[in-house]
Formats: C-alpha cells, sequence, structure tokens
C-alpha cells in the first residue's frame, strides 16, 4: 500500500479544512462574537500539521482502489476530529463526543443534532454546522481533485471511493475538470437557492445557512423547530431545491449541454420523481384530515416527502405525530434515499431499479428457465460487475444494519427509536421517529451508541466499504508492511 | 463548453482500440495533456484502462455513430483508430469524417491495402495511415544501412539524424573526454545523451566516455558517419541479410533492402507462402526450410552473413535466434519485438538493435498530435523525441519572439543542468552549433534534455 501518497493527501486535505475554518471567522466579524477567534486557532494548527505532512512529495503517485478506500474512509475521520474542535474548545458544546458527533452529523450531511436548543448557538458556530453540510455534500475529495494538480489516471479511484452510487462515471475526460464542473454545478445551483430565499424575505444569514444545508442534503436548521415558523414560500422553495439537489448531477451537466432530452430519459432520474410524486400523493391524502386544507397538507407532505427521500432531514411539521401509513411511507423514503450522483444519501434510487430488475427478471426465469435476458438500463446493458456490487450493498447494508441495532439496543430505548436512529444515521437523514423524532435529538443515547451512529454515519456517506476496509485485518497487514517495490520502479 | 476550458491546453482525442498500440497512445498522449476518451468492445478492457489513465471510456463499437456521439464526436479533434482489423479502423474513420469536424487516423497493416495507402488517404478523408510493419521494415533498412549504429531516426525534419551506437572496448571513445576529441573530429557533430548503467547523462566538455556506454549522437548523415569512422566504427552498407519469416514485414524489409542493392535471402517453414514470395520478390532467394533450426541456419550460411534479421510472429523465438546469431556471426542483428513489456529483462539481454512495431507506431501518431497540437497555438512546441527509455527528450521549439535566450552567444548563456543545445535550424540549414553560435528570432532550436515539462525555449537558462 503507498503509504506516503495517503499521507500526502491526508495532509492536502488538513491544508484545505484550515482555509474552509477561516469562513465562519467572517460571520463572528459581522456579529462581533470572539469565540470566532477560536476558528484561527484550530485552523492554524490543521494547517501546520497537513503542512508537516507535505512537506515530502510521494515517490510513487501510484494509487489503487484499496488506497482510494483508506485515505477516504481516514480522511472524512480526519477532518470530523479536526472540525469538531471549534465547539468543543469554545465550550458551545461541553463533550466532546456530541461536538464529534456533530461535526460527523455535518460533514456526512446527516443532520442529526444532540442539541436540544440550536437557537442558543452563537452565530459562527451555527454557520460552521452548516457549511460542514456544504462541504460533505460533494465531498473533500472532489474537491481536492478539482483544485490540486495531480497526474496519474488513479485518482478516478479517490472520486470513486467518495461519490455514491453503483458505478462512478466521468462527465468529460479529465477528472479534474470533471470534479471542477460538478463543484461549479453546486456552487452556481446553492447561490440560485439563497438569492431565492433572500427574495421570499429570509433573513441573509438563515438564508445562506439553509442554502448550505439544503445543498449538502444536509438538514442542520438555524432554529430550533427546524422548519415549522418558516412562511410557506420559503417552505416551497427549499422543497423545490432539495429535491433538486437529489437529482443525479450528471442530469445537470447533461442539460447545461444542450441534451435535454437524455438528461430527461434517465431511468434513475424518473424514478426519482415518479417516487416522490407517489408518496406526496399518499401522504397528502393521510394528513389532509389534520390539516383541514388541501394546500396546507400538500406543503407539509410536500416538504416531509423531499426532506427525507434526499436525505435531508428538515422538517416543517413534527411527523411523528402523523398516522402510521404516512410514517411508514417517510420510513420507506428513508432508505430509498435519493440519485446516485447527487448530494444526497440512501441506498440510492438506482440500486433499487437494478434490484427491481433483478427480481423481475429472477421471476422471468422460472417461467422460461432457459431464457437469457440481460439488465439494461438507460437502454445500456448493466456490466456483471455492477450488479454484484449491487448485491453485495445491500447484503453488506443488510448486516451492518442489523449489528447497528443490535449495539444500540443496549440502550434500552423503544424499538422504534432504535430502528430509526439507525434508518436515520446510516441514511444520513437526521431525524427518525419517537425519541429521535423531529423535534428531539439524539443526546437521550449513551457514548457507545453515540460512537456506533457515528460509524454509520460515515459509513453511510461513504457508501460502506470504504469505512468497513478499515476494520479489515488485511488492510491494516497491508498498510503496516507495504510490500516492498521492485528497485528499478523507485525513483532515481 | 467554453467556461470550463480555460486551461485548456490539448486536444480532445478519441481513440478506437485499447489494445497494446491503444494503450501506448493514452500513456504517452495523457503525459502532454490531451483529453482522452477511449472505446473498445470488450468493457473491463475500458475498465482496466480508466483505472490506469486519467480518460474517460466507452463501451462499444467503434465504428457506431451512436458510440461515437456518446465518445463526443462532435467535439473531437481527432479519432485514431488502431483495432485489430483493418476494415474496422477504416471505417471507424470515415464515420467519424461524417459525423464530427475531426482529423482521422488509421492503423492498416495488411500489405493488400499498403500499396493503395495514398489512394485510400485521399478518398477517405483520412489525415493519416499508419502501418507499423512497414515503419518498423524501414527503421531495420536505415539501421543495415549505418549497421554499428543501434538506432538512426530522422531528426529536425529530416535534416539531420540521431545516431545511437555502443562504445566498446577498443573504441578510440573509450576513456576520453569529450574535450579532448579534437575540434576537427566533432567539428559538426553534437553527441546529445550517454546512456550508462540505465542512466541517461547530458555531456558537457568534461564528461568522459567508458566502454559499454551507449551514445547519441546528432548530425547530418555525412558529418555522423565520418565521426563514427574517425571512432573506428565499421560503416558500409551491409551487403547481403538474411531475413527469416516472410511474414508482412518480412516482405516489406527485403523490398527495401533490394532497393538498396543488398543480397537478400528468405527462409520461410511454409512451403506454399514460398512460393507467394518468390513472385512478389524475384530478385530475393527464397528457402523454404525452418529457419529455427541451427542446422539450416548454418548451412544457409549464418556464419558469414553480414545481417541476420529474425522476424518471425513469435517474440521469443526471435530472442533465441538473436542470442544464437550473437555466438556464431559477426553480422548486424536486429531483433523485433512486437509485445511491449519486461522493458528491463530486455535490456539486459544485450540484444543490440530492437525494433519494436508498436511503439514506432504509436511514436509516428503521436509525432502528428504535436504537429496538430501547435497549428492550434497551444504550445511552440514544434516536435518532441523520447530518448531511450523516455528518460530524455529532444524538443525542438520555434523562437517567435526573442527572449533572454536568444541573441547571446551560447558559451555565454548560462545553461541550466542537463539541457543541451543541440541543433538550430535556421532558413531550412541545419547548424550543430559550437560556442560561438547563437539562437535567433525565426529559428527553431532543438534542445536535448532530462528534466520533465519543460515547455519554453526561455525554460532552459538559468
Amino acid at each position: 500500500m503507498n503509504r506516503s501518497m495517503i499521507r500526502y493527501l491526508l495532509g492536502r486535505v488538513l491544508r484545505i479544512e484550515a482555509i474552509l475554518l477561516l469562513l465562519p471567522l467572517f460571520i463572528s466579524f459581522i456579529y462581533h462574537e470572539t469565540l470566532g477567534l477560536m476558528f484561527v486557532a484550530v485552523a492554524l494548527g490543521s494547517f501546520l500539521l497537513g503542512m508537516i505532512l507535505t512537506i515530502h512529495k510521494p515517490e510513487s503517485t501510484v494509487f489503487y482502489l484499496k488506497e482510494g478506500c483508506v485515505t477516504c474512509a481516514m480522511s472524512w475521520i480526519t477532518l470530523s476530529l479536526v472540525g469538531a474542535l471549534p465547539f468543543y474548545l469554545t465550550g458551545e458544546i461541553p463533550s466532546y463526543t456530541d461536538a464529534l458527533f456533530e461535526t460527523i452529523s455535518g460533514f456526512t450531511t446527516t443532520g442529526a443534532s444532540i442539541l436540544a436548543d440550536v437557537e442558543v448557538l452563537s452565530k459562527c458556530m451555527l454557520f460552521w454546522r452548516s457549511f460542514t453540510h456544504w462541504i460533505g455534500g460533494m465531498g473533500v475529495l472532489v474537491f481536492l481533485l478539482a483544485i490540486i494538480p495531480m497526474s496519474g489516471g488513479s485518482n478516478i479511484n479517490l472520486m470513486r471511493a467518495e461519490s455514491p452510487g453503483p458505478s462512478v462515471g466521468k462527465l468529460v475526460p479529465k477528472i479534474k475538470s470533471t470534479a471542477r464542473i460538478l463543484y461549479m454545478i453546486y456552487m452556481a445551483m446553492t447561490l440560485i437557492e439563497f438569492v431565492a430565499l433572500l427574495i421570499a424575505r429570509m433573513d441573509a444569514f438563515e438564508a445562506i445557512c439553509t442554502a448550505m444545508g439544503t445543498a449538502g442534503t444536509g438538514g442542520f436548521g438555524v432554529r430550533s423547530d427546524s422548519f415549522a415558523s418558516y412562511s410557506a414560500a420559503e417552505q416551497w422553495i427549499v422543497t423545490i431545491f432539495m429535491i433538486l439537489f437529489g437529482v443525479n448531477f450528471n442530469a445537470y451537466y447533461l442539460i447545461l449541454f444542450g441534451q435535454v432530452g437524455r438528461a430527461f430519459r434517465m431511468e434513475e432520474v424518473r424514478t426519482y420523481f415518479c417516487v416522490i410524486l407517489a408518496a406526496i400523493a399518499i401522504i397528502m391524502f393521510d394528513t389532509i384530515h389534520i390539516y383541514g386544507s388541501f394546500f396546507t397538507a400538500l406543503t407539509h407532505a410536500s416538504f416531509q416527502v423531499a426532506s427525507i427521500i434526499t436525505t435531508t432531514g428538515f422538517a416543517s411539521a413534527d411527523f411523528d405525530l402523523w398516522d402510521v401509513t404516512s410514517r411508514i411511507v417517510l420510513v420507506m423514503l428513508m432508505f430509498i434515499g435519493a440519485c446516485a450522483g447527487s448530494t444526497g444519501g440512501g441506498i440510492k434510487v438506482s440500486r433499487f431499479v437494478i434490484a427491481a430488475k433483478t427480481v423481475f427478471k429472477e421471476i422471468g426465469g422460472y417461467i422460461h428457465s432457459k431464457s437469457i435476458k440481460k439488465l439494461t438500463m438507460d437502454g445500456k446493458p448493466v456490466e456483471h460487475e455492477v450488479l454484484r456490487s449491487v448485491n453485495v450493498f445491500f447484503i453488506t447494508y443488510i448486516f451492518l444494519f442489523g449489528l447497528s441495532t443490535l449495539l444500540i439496543s443496549i440502550d434500552d430505548h423503544d424499538p422504534v427509536t432504535i430502528f430509526t436512529a439507525v434508518t436515520a444515521t446510516i441514511n444520513n437523514i437526521g431525524p427518525g421517529l419517537s425519541a429521535v423524532g423531529p423535534t428531539q435529538n439524539f443526546a437521550c443515547f449513551s457514548i457507545s451508541s453515540k460512537y456506533v451512529l457515528m460509524f454509520d454515519m460515515l459509513a453511510g456517506r461513504l457508501e460502506l466499504f470504504p469505512m468497513l476496509m478499515l476494520f479489515t485485518p488485511n488492510v491494516w497487514k497491508e498498510f503496516l508492511h507495504p510490500t516492498s517495490r521492485p528497485t528499478y520502479l523507485r525513483k532515481k | 463548453m467554453a467556461l470550463f476550458n480555460k486551461e485548456k491546453t490539448g486536444l480532445n482525442i478519441i481513440i478506437v482500440g485499447c489494445g497494446k498500440v491503444g494503450a501506448n497512445l493514452v500513456t504517452q498522449l495523457i503525459r502532454e495533456g490531451h483529453d482522452i476518451t477511449v472505446i473498445d468492445k470488450d468493457s473491463s478492457r475500458i475498465n482496466e484502462i480508466t483505472n490506469l489513465y486519467d480518460v474517460m471510456g466507452v463501451t462499444g463499437n467503434g465504428a457506431s455513430y451512436t458510440v461515437q456521439m456518446e465518445a463526443g464526436i462532435k467535439d473531437a479533434d481527432l479519432l485514431i483508430s488502431v483495432t485489430g482489423s483493418d476494415e474496422l479502423n477504416m471505417l471507424c474513420c470515415t464515420i467519424a469524417e461524417q459525423s464530427g469536424k475531426c482529423s482521422t487516423i488509421a492503423r492498416v497493416r495488411t500489405s493488400d491495402y499498403s500499396r493503395e495507402i495514398g489512394y485510400l488517404r485521399d478518398k477517405l478523408g483520412l489525415a493519416m495511415i499508419v502501418n507499423p510493419e512497414l515503419e518498423a521494415a524501414s527503421e531495420a533498412a536505415n539501421i543495415l544501412g549505418m549497421p554499428s549504429a543501434l538506432e538512426v531516426n530522422p531528426f529536425a525534419k529530416g535534416q539531420a539524424q540521431l545516431v545511437r551506437f555502443k562504445v566498446d572496448e577498443g573504441n578510440v571513445l573509450n576513456g576520453r573526454a569529450l574535450i579532448d576529441l579534437g575540434r576537427k573530429n566533432t567539428e559538426s557533430i553534437l553527441i546529445g545523451s550517454v546512456e550508462r548503467d540505465g542512466e541517461v547523462y547530458i555531456p558537457n566538455g568534461m564528461f568522459k566516455i567508458r566502454s559499454e556506454d551507449i551514445v547519441s549522437v546528432i548530425g547530418t548523415r555525412k558529418s555522423v558517419v565520418k565521426f563514427m569512422e574517425y571512432t573506428g566504427m565499421h560503416n558500409q552498407a551491409v551487403r547481403n541479410a538474411i531475413i527469416i519469416g516472410g511474414g508482412q514485414s518480412g516482405i516489406y524489409l527485403a523490398t527495401l533492402l533490394l532497393n538498396m542493392n543488398i543480397a537478400v535471402k528468405i527462409i520461410e517453414r511454409d512451403r506454399a507462402r514460398c512460393e507467394e514470395l518468390s513472385v512478389l520478390l524475384p530478385k530475393a532467394v527464397i528457402i523454404n526450410a525452418d529457419g529455427t533450426d541451427e542446422e539450416v541456419l548454418r548451412e544457409e550460411g549464418l556464419v558469414n552473413a553480414e545481417a541476420f534479421i529474425p522476424l518471425t510472429g513469435i517474440d521469443e523465438q526471435n530472442i533465441i535466434l538473436t542470442l544464437y546469431a550473437k555466438k556464431i556471426c559477426k553480422g548486424k542483428i536486429i531483433t523485433k519485438i512486437t509485445k511491449i513489456g519486461f522493458p528491463e529483462i530486455i535490456a539486459n539481454l544485450d540484444l543490440g538493435s530492437v525494433l519494436y512495431p508498436k511503439k514506432i507506431t504509436a511514436e509516428a501518431i503521436i509525432g502528428y498530435v504535436r504537429a496538430m497540437r501547435n497549428s492550434r497555438g497551444y504550445s511552440n512546441i514544434e516536435t518532441m523525441y523520447h530518448l531511450p527509455d523516455d528518460a530524455a527528450e529532444a524538443i525542438e521549439f520555434r523562437i517567435d519572439e526573442s527572449n533572454k535566450a536568444t541573441d547571446v552567444p551560447l558559451k555565454d548563456l548560462e545553461l541550466k543542468k542537463n539541457f543541451l543545445v543541440a541543433c538550430i535550424v535556421r532558413d531550412g540549414r541545419t547548424i550543430i552549433p559550437g560556442g560561438s553560435d547563437y539562437i535567433k528570432k525565426g529559428d527553431s532550436v532543438v534542445i536535448i534534455t532530462t528534466e520533465k515539462g519543460v515547455t519554453d525555449i526561455s525554460d532552459i537558462v538559468r
């Protein structure tokens, strides 16, 4: 394993984080908060550590999928460990475990909080919380690929480890340009939402935090009641943008370059919209008796559906009080998640599409036992590798889910709480039901359960395998004793 | 698109076929900063290549319009088709011509088409047709015209030659510093690079040459021949040659050698093929026998042959034949190796001149791409040659404007380490520069360097 390359990349990630940590400083200047100075201290420390790690450029930049996964997992852990320091050092969140939970929840765009009342936090902390969503949404390694000059095609392995979806493709031949295009679309859309919210008369600070929270499909709000006290117009803007950020970004690329037809023919995107419409319809008719008016029911139904399927986790109503059908629909949406290649989490629509097709194919196999049928997606055959990885993903997901549920069940909450707590974290949503419902928080869990949930959040965001690799003895063996490279491959 | 292409310095290139040549092209072109999309029918090949290199992969038939559209033919500058089939290559190019505005390069190997290359190129609108076997054969013929050389390459648009040779024990150069060679002998040549123990040196005057060094000399053909004669190397063209294997490259080489008035003997195992050969090459001696049999080789006079070229389809067999011939024959031996791999092992075998048709193909195509990039104004590099093992490069620059490197005599120019001004082409004349020569605006200058990523002539000055 190429340890020096991993070290180098970790250093670069720390240096980027140092720069990102300086942004909340501006907010603290505006609101005259002296707490902001703590960000400077953390940024400085992070930068120095980053510099130390990057002094020596690695001899070889050869990079395989295993290094990609390990780097990815380690970067996200490092990122969170450092990102939690401002919360802890300023005393805004007194326990480091809680601070770490909040930060991981931020970076993984989960939005699960341990804070009962967020309004007591200072502005710069609130900004940093939402900003972690924005960074985590598109991914820090993708950002790294977009800005640092790195040659070698093995970088695709970094992107593959961080980007969600069963198969990661490029938009253009160069990975750097691909990463740049993705970030440009991301920034432009965030900006449009920010402006839209300003037009709807939202306060500028709240608008920027909300825009970042939506863009990353995160879910940290700046008000304690999440979205309940905002106007219908604001709620609708956020609903629309949540749905938009849950779409596969490839579609935007296609639209941007005039291939609108191809974008709308993407099977995953169409299925995604169909699921959203169906869920809204069901919930609306199920809740109309609670809200009385058709429009209010529609607003809340669509806000919640958009928030849950894109794994954002904002709430405009306490859906824990809704009828069972509505709650079950929401829980199902939690598992489906957004499109691959979006900023959302969950299992991803495309995996479900492929899985559903596999099931139909299997049924067909019972009828005509000798029939051969290759699965297609967007008119193209699905490679065996992709099918296998989808199946393995489901199995791994179930194992991890079961294990996590068992581990946190020690805390003796009711089954709904335990089940939805794991669902909400592993799918990067935020709120669950019952004791972790939209008006509640995760503070009720014990420290050990919090660490389990933190792991789930990271595993969910990085699509399970990079995180699981860190717990594989073989990986450690290779990391500690890398096989020596033949002399002629060493640089002179 | 313009929004994202601000720093674009390369071309959009589509490569159809990810075989050895395709992969080799990808390696080289990616290093030069082009945006590459590869097309292959085999998805596992596409996976392999996209895992290794920063390219986009499309699985499908390269001659299909939809597949080409998906690979972005509309924005492509160049399509290179190097699949295994000549016909498919030509079809890919024709379709690309129709659907996009790009130039196209096809690899065409069969001799059926090779005589019609000019016609095909014009009628199908191709920019270039490469024929690896033919290119390899002509390189072999070049070497046989100068048998003490390991490699003979045209340089500076054919104005000069780059000749690589090995310094033997008894050579005059052995143990002498370049400065001691005397003005008269080194007047119009230049020692560009010296390879020793796997390292490449750019020598200065103090550099001492040892035996076993491989030296690259640049100069006009006449001056290089003169220099090599001074060093005591035999440099008359060979008078006869034995070729093992009457395949495609055998025919090409035999034709070229016969034109140079070199007696050719071809040993071919297949009787029917022998009969064909005797019709195609009436002047050659065709022997129907197994060329890998020691007895046959002895009987056909390998001991006295002046040149021996094993061109069987099996690399390992060619290598064994070469090693055997080296033992019993004093003549020039050239080995053809089709598969590119294990370069260190092959270097250790000390085979002498080795030809890689696939590398030659890739180089010919890359030469074209460089010229094309240049004509789009992305850089002022005219051409670039990779010296052995890519450890050193010879780069030809166009000097469009005066800078700190121009109008100063070379002896006063403080060059960085590992840089050498190899030749100056002024008004179509090649000057091998001495200390009092200087670079002028409007010249083309070839520099040799072991540094990578040189993009401008002013980079060479301290």
